[in-house]
């Protein structure tokens, strides 16, 4: 894909050099995180170095999507987006604390779930829906039987 | 915690205060011509004209177009921070304070925009209020690039952090509920506000909810006003006739994991630098503090500067307010002594990101307060802000 049909894939969004490889994830379903060749860290959103070393070395690396809820709101109100339902309790929106390193952590929406059910440190993985009229994201949606991480979540 | 070096400690006042009134319902107004009218109220008070500024810090409205609307003759210093009020107070010290200008002319507004207020949207001529004007996602540099109701960008992080702190410390929304009454049955005493009607607890939990735990009691209400702050060297401010306002520290704060859903939590969040380094500088104590100013754009931010100021320990500020709480009075008397957002705050006067919350300060320390005037208020702790950005603390003390 070139970079143009990266932009015509993002409409409206702010792409350039430093986040490319992470919105080209997204088109495949994959979620590229940036890691440090140098120390291993990893951080979100992309940075054109490390935060914790410095090393300008940085691979867009794969993360698997699993990890638990640290934040959780309802969105009662907003405005019209396809796939988004502000009604029955609210939109969710969540943001998840990925397995790879403590605080790295994505914004999204669970689906699966009533909103009211969602609690901080649920289980959760990520899945991948494509609607028509929406930029490429990833979901989540909880991970059931799986225990919660409440307690460990957040640094806490 | 070790001293820090303060040589403005008290060489800078606020000796002029302005104001465009609070309103829900103005129509014809710009940004331009509510802190105009603000800036010239506030150099009025000072006794001051135009030719007496040489330095000019606001915010959103350019100190370009201030100048040439006010006629002033010659700028020697100006600057435009982002909001909240606490960049422009400290740069306005900063320039102060080691000769950059000599009288420098503050403000900020709030303007309300068509997404915002639903009277706002049935307005045409506030349509275009935004055009050719950047989002705080430039400002901020988050890396934030969707706004959408996946992203946690701006205020939706506010709500969730929220309904993080009830989590942790096993509170109820009738916890963010007294900050909201408290505010509320204070605003009845500020003409200025714009919200007075008493709220009660049950019509709190009854309150729409907009994003869970935080409802439309829990969120800044939009207004249309601005605020207008002179400061000078407090060697020139005994001159004037206000009595001054002494700027006794001041500081900004914040961390690197610093925003939105990556802050690492709330006991890493700016609110942290800022205390740290406010007490650090300052040769006053939280004992010394007569009224307190937590900013409560969204409640449960004041929770966590009472915790962070020094009154109680982290995920203690819900019971705190309880414990303090008057309940013939409706509100919060810290040690039965010390009233909180007396003019009631963002979420009842009306919010303007902390400039309301400063400008009260000072009006209770001038002892111009009116009806809600505290006796004796001598010292003023202002925190602006919230987790991030715009986490701020300006000390304040009357010039006796
Ligand atoms: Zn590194």
């Amino acid at each position: 894909m070139t970079d143009e049909e990266l932009l015509d894939a993002f409409p409206g969004v702010r792409i350039d050099a430093d986040n490319a490889a992470w919105h080209r994830g997204l088109l495949d379903h994959r979620l590229l995180v940036n890691r440090c060749d140098d120390c291993g860290r990893w951080h979100q959103p992309p940075r054109p170095l490390c935060p914790a070393c410095w090393s300008r070395s940085i691979t867009p690396t794969e993360v698997a999507g699993d990890g638990f809820v640290a934040l959780v709101t309802a969105l009662r109100q907003g405005a019209p987006q396809p796939g988004v339902d502000y009604a029955d309790g609210g939109h969710a929106l969540v943001a998840v604390e990925l397995d790879e390193q403590p605080g790295l952590r994505l914004a999204g929406t669970v689906v699966g779930t009533p909103t009211a059910g969602i609690r901080v440190g649920d289980r959760v993985r990520a899945l991948w829906r494509d609607i028509p009229g929406r930029l490429p994201r990833a979901d989540f949606e909880i991970v059931a039987g799986a225990d919660t991480a409440a307690g460990e979540g957040a640094g806490r | 915690m070790s001293a820090r070096r303060n040589p403005a400690r008290d060489q800078v006042a606020i000796v002029g205060l302005g104001r465009s009134p609070y309103a829900r319902d103005r129509q014809g107004c710009t940004p331009g011509s509510l802190v105009s009218e603000a800036c010239v109220n506030a150099l009025r008070d000072a006794g001051l004209g135009a030719a007496d500024i040489d330095g000019i810090c606001g915010s959103m409205v350019s100190a370009q177009w201030v100048q040439a609307a006010l006629g002033i003759p010659g700028v020697a210093w100006f600057a435009n921070p982002q909001a909240v009020i606490g960049n422009q107070i400290t740069a306005a010290v900063a320039a102060v304070s080691s000769g950059m200008a000599d009288t420098v002319l503050v403000y900020h507004h709030a303007y309300r925009l068509p997404w915002a207020s639903r009277s706002a949207a049935k307005d045409p001529m506030r349509k275009r209020a935004t055009l050719g004007v950047a989002d705080a996602r430039s400002w901020w540099g988050t890396g934030h690039n969707d706004t959408g109701p996946n992203s946690l960008y701006g205020a939706p992080a506010y709500a969730a952090w929220a309904g993080r702190y009830l989590h942790d410390y096993g509170y109820t929304r009738e916890t963010l509920g007294l900050v909201a009454i408290n505010s509320r049955t204070n605003a009845a005493r500020n003409p200025n506000a714009v919200y007075t009607e008493p709220l009660t607890m049950e019509a709190y939990l009854a309150g729409r909810m907009v994003r869970d735990p935080l409802s439309v009691y829990d969120m800044d209400i939009p207004i249309d006003g601005a605020d207008a702050f002179v400061i000078t060297t407090t060697e020139r401010a005994r001159d004037l006739p206000r009595p001054s306002v002494l700027i006794h520290a001041a500081t900004l704060g914040h961390t690197d994991y610093g925003s939105e859903e990556q802050l690492r939590d709330l006991d890493h969040a700016g609110q942290m630098v800022v205390v740290d380094r406010l007490w650090a500088k300052s040769e006053l104590t939280l004992a010394d503090v007569d009224v307190l100013y937590p900013y409560e754009g969204f409640s449960n931010i004041a929770l966590s500067w009472i915790e962070n100021v020094g009154y109680c320990g982290r995920g203690e500020g819900g019971a705190f307010v309880a414990d303090h709480w008057v309940e013939a009075e409706q509100r919060i008397m810290i040690h039965g002594r010390i009233p909180v957002n007396t003019h009631g705050g963002s979420l009842s006067e009306g919010g303007t990101q902390g400039a309301g919350h400063l400008y009260e300060a000072c009006l209770q320390l001038r002892g111009d307060a009116g009806p809600r005037q505290v006796d004796g208020a001598a010292v003023a702790l202002v925190t602006p802000g919230g987790y991030y950005f715009n986490s701020q603390g300006i000390l304040l003390r009357s010039d006796t």
